[in-house]
């Protein structure tokens, strides 16, 4: 072993405050990251293993009337049907729908409590039941008593219907009840629901569910049909846990190359004060390999050691913490803890590997000057040869202290880029909540109308038999004609494939012409889109978007005439007459839906498909909170602290390695506020242009990771607005956190003594 | 007129068994204007009593009147002011800001003075005008050593206390140092406090005071010669 090993031990105990911080980072991060890791690991295997273990279906269809003999014997010929019939009660501010007990498909999880045995029981859903603070034993309607806490397997996410483009878990909650209960409840309300299993295993789950639906759709009138693949009550949570690793892991590797650099700064610092030791090693007969080694050894031994405490809290505590985050997300069955090799990999091994490579690149420049160089102490390669050339008239502070930021520039370019990351982490964490609720501000006033009611069109009206259909359309316009003020408006659901981006439904609106509702030019050739698709996908005027039909291979290339002011749903108007003949191949009378400033009550239940008013538009930024808003809290402190450590440390180094010139300019007369006012004062003026510089461009940086979260994770929009209070807060939070560390500075230069200078080292 | 008065000044460090006792009772009385030189082996205490007159270091027991004031029991604050307004400091080493230009090096100096000498002026008689814009790294010793003489005299102080300032250098430049301070001295009339282990330097000295095992060994008045005319 070489001797120079013993130095490391001291090394560590020297910079010991330094190396805590950077410790208490560093394990901060990975024990979250590799809590997460686990967390997210268990639980998706908890989640493909559930698809076997509690039998989850292949998709389930809707019909209008129950399945009759027949009909069930011919479809059975393709799959295996299971009955799954619910009935929806709507609560005070919510709605649940309640289920028989199930004992084949879609198998139920209890966990806590127990499943309904006896007449006027209910288990329910557990997050429904948090988020509406209900607690087993109470009542529910004044009619079910909760008897337990139950993951139902089909609804790990809780999207009301499979066209929302967020689910919610407030507002929509499942329930289970024994078969006496389900019985006695009114056969009128009742939802006819067909689970399917195929009978073998199948290869295109596409062609297969379109096979499945020609088949079905010749038997009988479809009200829905949801192949499981795109089903988002059950798909979602399995897309969403994969794309949160990769932005977790990102943001480990970011936090741990500018923690890499921060050790690298404050190992050139040593460099430069022992270079003339290094100098003499080197000509003693010491190779370069060896002196990389011996002076990254500290930096590596607080990364090793840190990953290995991060990983044991993150496999313990944190696992639990990261779990319940999903928790307070999805309804998820109960899950293992496995041991996760690739967050074992990705919490230690690369970390490491990252602050090697660095260490390496960086050390292997510093120490590679000449020995002769280094026993001068001539440090030419990182020490400007002459000085930058500063006008007189700049008073004289200013001039000291534009030198002290020239002589560590480098030490400031990352604190620059530490406080544009960890801005960026804040930004994000302050204005999504922000978002969130500016959003459902803005909804109030800008609803396209207070109730919009989408109809259920029977499929006939598009049969190819012109007099069949006319007389569906006939029967159809009598069936839900209003006496209410309403506007009738046509609307198709469509979907949007973008590249890089998750399927989104889109409502096509034809817009009567003279519409009191949505005011849009009907001369043109094209359509409009609302603002929410316009910048989501950043079409603008001019372009062409494509859209597709839900169940079929046809697809439509619809010019954007114009982008209409509409925040609430990724939508697209167009003339009611050009939607019902090119698009609906129906006739200009055709319309599917009604806008109204009330609720419209003259219309039967069950020709409504779906009400969409304020709850309905604001479903995504309630679930956002409700899932988020607890983590952005978190992210907040991670940032300001991250923030804090890195302006501690590189202020410190900075401080430190001019330790000898505040003590001599102490020794000269001047006191520790003029010495603060030059070498704390550097620093501010850095940090708070870096605040101020990083403010504009965090938005820049920002917005691309928004939109692609957006795209990626979720259907709908919520517009990039940040309010200016967000950076003013950014601002603030940013220039208290830098007093904390200004003040931790201050007595720095308060305790640099002034035999520093008269230890006659140049 | 006495000016710089030491009234049994005692200093030791370390405790029990490793207690040293530096200074071991020091009285000396130094006139206004007088170019004192201090003589005395490595370790026996020199340096110390020109930190303690300098109020970097604090005396155990004594007195040191500074033009009647008694620096001994002034506070931090009152130190520094102390520092700031009458004393300017030479060390062997320099010590000059790396990363400030030789102006700016005395400028550091100017700052702490309402009526600093001009600065033009000085680096012209420094013999540094040509350099002002360099960096420390790019002078020569004796330029370096010029730089911090030009930093301490440009607030025009009542006493310069320089600690070995030849020390680091060879004989033309330590020549050429000296006959600034000497030149200092004469012109400014500054009392000047000179530190070195270099007994051919006392015959520049209006006063030779030799220090040994932290006593004074001998106080004298001395008729002083051009360093010019010196030689070792």
């Amino acid at each position: 072993m070489s001797p120079l090993m013993k130095r490391i031990p001291r090394e560590i105990r020297n910079g010991w405050s330094k190396y805590i911080v950077i410790f208490l980072l560093l394990v901060g991060t990975i024990s979250l990251c590799s809590g997460f890791f686990v967390a997210d690991e268990s639980m998706l295997k908890a989640y493909n293993d559930s698809f076997d273990k509690y039998n989850i279906e292949d998709g389930h269809f809707m019909t209008k009337n129950p399945l009759n003999e027949a009909q069930r014997k011919n479809i059975s010929r393709h799959v295996t049907i299971y009955d799954l019939p619910y009935v929806e009660r709507t609560l005070s501010s919510s709605k649940i729908r309640i289920f028989k007990q199930r004992h084949t498909i879609n198998k139920v999880d209890v966990l806590e409590g127990r499943l309904a045995r006896k007449e006027g029981e209910i288990a329910i859903d557990r997050l429904y039941a948090k988020n509406n603070h209900l607690s087993i034993g109470n009542y529910l309607d004044n009619k079910w008593k909760i008897v337990g806490f139950v993951a139902l397997s089909d609804y790990s996410a809780l999207f009301e219907n499979n066209s929302d483009s967020m689910f919610d878990a407030i507002k929509f909650g499942v329930g289970v009840v024994n078969e006496k209960t389900f019985n006695q409840l009114t056969r009128s309300q009742m939802k006819y629901c067909y689970a399917w299993k195929y009978n073998k295993k199948i290869k295109d789950e596409k062609k297969a569910a379109d096979n499945l639906l020609k088949v079905i759709n010749e038997e009988t009138s479809l009200d829905d049909y949801v192949p499981r693949y795109q089903n988002q009550a059950i798909t979602f949570t399995g897309s969403d846990m994969g794309s949160d690793r990769a932005m977790v892991m990102m943001l480990l590797y970011i936090m741990i190359i500018i923690m890499a650099f921060v050790f690298v700064v404050m190992i050139s610092d040593t460099i430069m004060n022992e270079a003339n030791v290094i100098g003499t090693l080197r000509a003693t007969g010491y190779t370069i390999k060896e002196l990389i080694f011996h002076y990254m050894s500290a930096p590596m031994i607080v990364t090793l050691i840190s990953c290995l405490v991060g990983n044991i809290l993150g496999y313990t505590y944190f696992k639990t913490l990261m779990a319940s985050l999903y928790y307070n997300s999805y309804s998820l069955t109960s899950y293992k803890t496995i041991w996760s090799i690739s967050a074992l990999v990705e919490t230690t091994v690369v970390p490491l590997i990252l602050m090697i490579v660095i260490h390496y690149v960086a050390l292997r420049r510093k120490l590679s000057l000449s020995v002769l160089k280094l026993i001068k102490r001539d440090l030419s390669k990182s020490k400007r040869k002459h000085a930058v050339y500063l006008p007189r008239h700049i008073p004289f502070f200013t001039r000291f202290r534009m030198r002290i930021i020239f002589q560590n520039i480098g030490s400031y370019i990352v604190i620059f880029v530490g406080i544009l990351f960890a801005n960026l982490l804040l930004l994000f964490a302050l204005a999504l909540p922000d978002m969130i609720h500016n959003y459902q501000d803005v909804m109030k006033s800008q609803m396209i109308a207070d109730y919009q009611y989408i109809l259920k069109v029977p499929s006939s009206i598009q049969s190819e038999d012109k007099l069949k259909s006319m007389i569906s359309l006939l029967s159809y316009q009598r069936e839900v004609e209003t006496d209410q003020e309403a506007e009738k408006f046509s609307a198709c659901s469509l979907k949007a494939k973008e590249s890089g981006a998750k399927e989104e439904d889109v409502m096509v609106y034809g817009i009567h012409k003279k519409s009191r509702y949505v005011n849009i030019d009907h001369q043109g050739d094209g359509v409009y889109i609302s603002s929410s698709y316009h910048e989501k996908y950043g079409y603008d005027k001019g372009d062409t978007i494509i859209l597709h039909e839900p169940y079929e291979k046809k697809t439509y290339k619809l010019k954007v005439q114009g982008i209409y002011n509409y925040p609430g749903s990724v939508c697209v108007f167009m003339d009611q007459e050009k939607l019902n003949e090119d698009i609906l191949k129906t006739g200009s009378q055709y319309f599917s839906g009604y806008f109204s400033d009330k609720p419209i009550t003259d219309i039967k239940k069950e020709n409504i498909a779906t009400i969409i008013d304020f709850d309905t538009v604001t479903k995504i930024s309630r679930q956002l909170d409700a899932s988020m808003g607890k983590m952005m809290s978190v992210v907040q402190g991670i940032s300001l602290v991250m923030f804090m450590v890195i302006i501690y440390l590189l202020s410190k180094v900075i401080i430190e390695k001019n330790g000898q010139s505040i003590s001599i300019i102490k020794i000269l007369g001047y006191s520790n506020r003029e010495a603060a006012k030059l070498y704390i004062l550097a620093t501010s003026l850095v940090v708070l242009l870096s605040i101020i510089v990083s403010i504009p461009l965090e938005y820049y940086l920002l917005k691309p990771v928004f939109i692609a979260m957006m795209k990626t994770e979720m259907s709908g929009w919520i517009p990039f607005d940040i309010n200016k209070i967000v950076y003013i807060k950014m601002f603030i939070y940013g220039v208290l956190t830098y007093t904390v560390v200004a003040i931790m500075e201050y007595r720095k230069i308060q305790r640099v003594s002034m035999s520093e200078a008269l230890k006659n080292v140049e | 007129m006495e000016f710089l008065v030491l009234k049994n000044v005692k200093k030791s460090y370390g405790q029990d068994e490793n207690l040293v006792h530096v200074l071991k009772g020091i009285d000396l009385c130094l006139n206004k204007g007088e170019l004192c030189v201090m003589l005395g082996p490595s370790g026996c205490g020199k340096s110390t009593l020109l930190n303690i007159i300098g109020g970097i270091d604090s005396c155990d027991e004594g007195q040191i009147f500074v033009d009647g004031k008694d620096i001994s029991q002034m506070k931090e604050k009152d130190l520094t002011k102390y520092r700031r307004f009458h004393l300017g400091y030479i060390f062997q080493m320099y010590n000059l800001i790396p990363n400030l230009t030789v102006r700016e090096n005395i400028e550091v100096g100017a700052y702490l003075s309402d009526n600093p000498l001009d600065l033009d002026y000085l680096l012209r008689v420094l013999g540094l005008y040509e350099h002002q814009n360099k960096l420390p790294h790019e002078l020569s010793g004796g330029q370096q050593q010029r730089t911090s003489i030009g930093r301490a005299v440009i607030k025009n102080p009542e006493i310069l206390l320089c600690d070995e300032p030849t020390g680091a250098l060879d004989y033309r430049t330590s020549k050429d140092i000296l006959g600034l301070l000497e030149d200092i001295n004469e012109k400014y009339g500054t009392t000047i406090l000179m530190v070195t282990h270099n007994d051919a330097l006392a015959h520049m000295a209006d006063h030779i005071v030799r220090i040994k095992d932290g006593e004074i060994l001998s106080d004298q008045v001395n008729k002083k010669v051009s360093i010019k005319q010196i030689e070792w």
